[in-house]
């Protein structure tokens, strides 16, 4: 899948690769491969710049530690990103059901 | 891994990054040290499976394979993070609104502290024991005039400063992503700012040119040396503010 059909939906997969917990940005990269089967390959290095724009936004929370001998910058959701993920959890059902019902062959008419 | 030629292509790769991130040191060194540990786990994982593949056995007991296996590894990963310049043209609006906000920021706290300065001078000047105002003040024409345009210099900068402030924190989280916006509104306020400056030194030059003798010399003097260095640097943030926005372009 290109990168551009993720446009303007990397924010709420980002938020759900947190959900279970925190996590660094390499292992947020590698819930997201495994949980679209691999759908989703995106330029790895992108998404650090989305990171930091939902941390600016007050969605994650960020920080420092020790991981594995390494340092890493592992990030947790906040309230409020849970609140967003809630929100564009309800907005994609919406959206992925309006789409579905357009683009599905509609069934048959029956006639005798 | 820390060194070696996997380690190396890393740093490299790094360098190449860092060289195009349009940010402060500090910033920058967190940006890439953020992406170093992701990319040295990402060189990990990409040991983990060639050593857990088929061929594990015959590259694990080969030294010179080895160092090329590191590289390659390092290679891969740096392939799958992405163009160098990609990934510094995707931090872009992150680091232009860090910018719009640090300029805004600096404004709000600078302003006040300089116009504390200018009221020390006018007291000290005794212009406050004047009763008109300054547009009626007798013989300070055209100068006193200054302080239409003053007051509307303040109240440009104060309201676009604070806007910015606003929209480059948490309420990005509602605003539609409009990168260029913050830059734009971070260079009004510092020409604001400047131009507040300017019309400062203009009052300052109609009292000196009607009463000379009524000026505290050293508190106008600290005033004027405060607005100065204001004026200049509110300036230049002001235009590498549009700078950032033009680069912006494409977004």
């Amino acid at each position: 899948m290109r990168p551009e059909a993720l446009k303007g939906h990397l924010d709420g997969m980002l938020l759900a690769a947190l959900e279970p917990g925190p996590r660094h940005g390499y292992a947020i990269m590698e819930a997201l491969r495994a949980g679209s089967s691999g759908q989703f390959d995106l330029p790895t290095g992108t998404i650090y710049p989305a990171l930091r724009r939902l941390e600016r936004a007050g969605l994650v929370a960020g920080t420092w530690s020790e991981v594995g001998g390494r340092r890493r910058r592992v990030y947790e959701l906040t309230p409020a990103g849970r609140h967003m993920l809630d929100t564009e959890r309800g907005s994609w059902r919406q959206f992925s059901a309006a789409v579905t019902a357009m683009l599905e062959p509609a069934p048959l008419p029956v006639t005798s | 891994m820390t060194g070696g030629p996997g380690g190396q292509l890393v740093e490299d790769y790094l360098a190449e990054v860092g060289a195009r991130l349009p940010a402060p040191a500090r910033e920058r060194a967190g940006i890439l040290a953020e992406l170093r540990s992701g990319l040295l786990d990402a060189v990990d994982a990409y040991r983990d499976a060639r050593l857990s593949g088929p061929d594990a056995a015959d590259e694990a007991h080969a030294a010179a394979a080895a160092d090329d296996a590191a590289a390659a590894d390092a290679a891969a990963a740096i392939e799958e993070f992405g163009d160098p310049g990609l990934i510094a043209a995707a931090f872009g609006p992150g680091l232009a609104l860090g910018q719009a906000r640090r300029v805004a920021l600096t404004l709000l706290v600078t302003g006040p502290l300089v116009g504390l300065l200018w009221a020390t001078a006018a007291t000290a000047s005794h212009m406050g024991s004047r009763q008109a105002p300054p547009w009626q003040w007798v013989g300070a024409l055209p100068g006193s005039l200054m302080v239409f345009p003053l007051a509307a210099a303040i109240a440009i900068a104060v309201w676009t400063a604070l806007f910015t402030v606003a929209a480059t924190g948490r309420a990005t989280r509602w605003l539609p992503d409009r990168p260029r916006l913050a830059p734009g509104t971070a260079a009004v306020a510092g020409f604001g700012a400047a131009g507040a400056d300017v019309a400062l030194f203009v009052l300052l030059a109609s009292e000196l040119a009607v009463a000379p003798g009524r000026l505290a010399a050293v508190p106008a003097a600290a005033a004027a040396l405060a607005s100065a260095i204001r004026l200049f640097l509110a300036g230049r943030a002001a235009c590498r503010c549009l700078t950032t926005r033009a680069a912006l372009a494409g977004h």
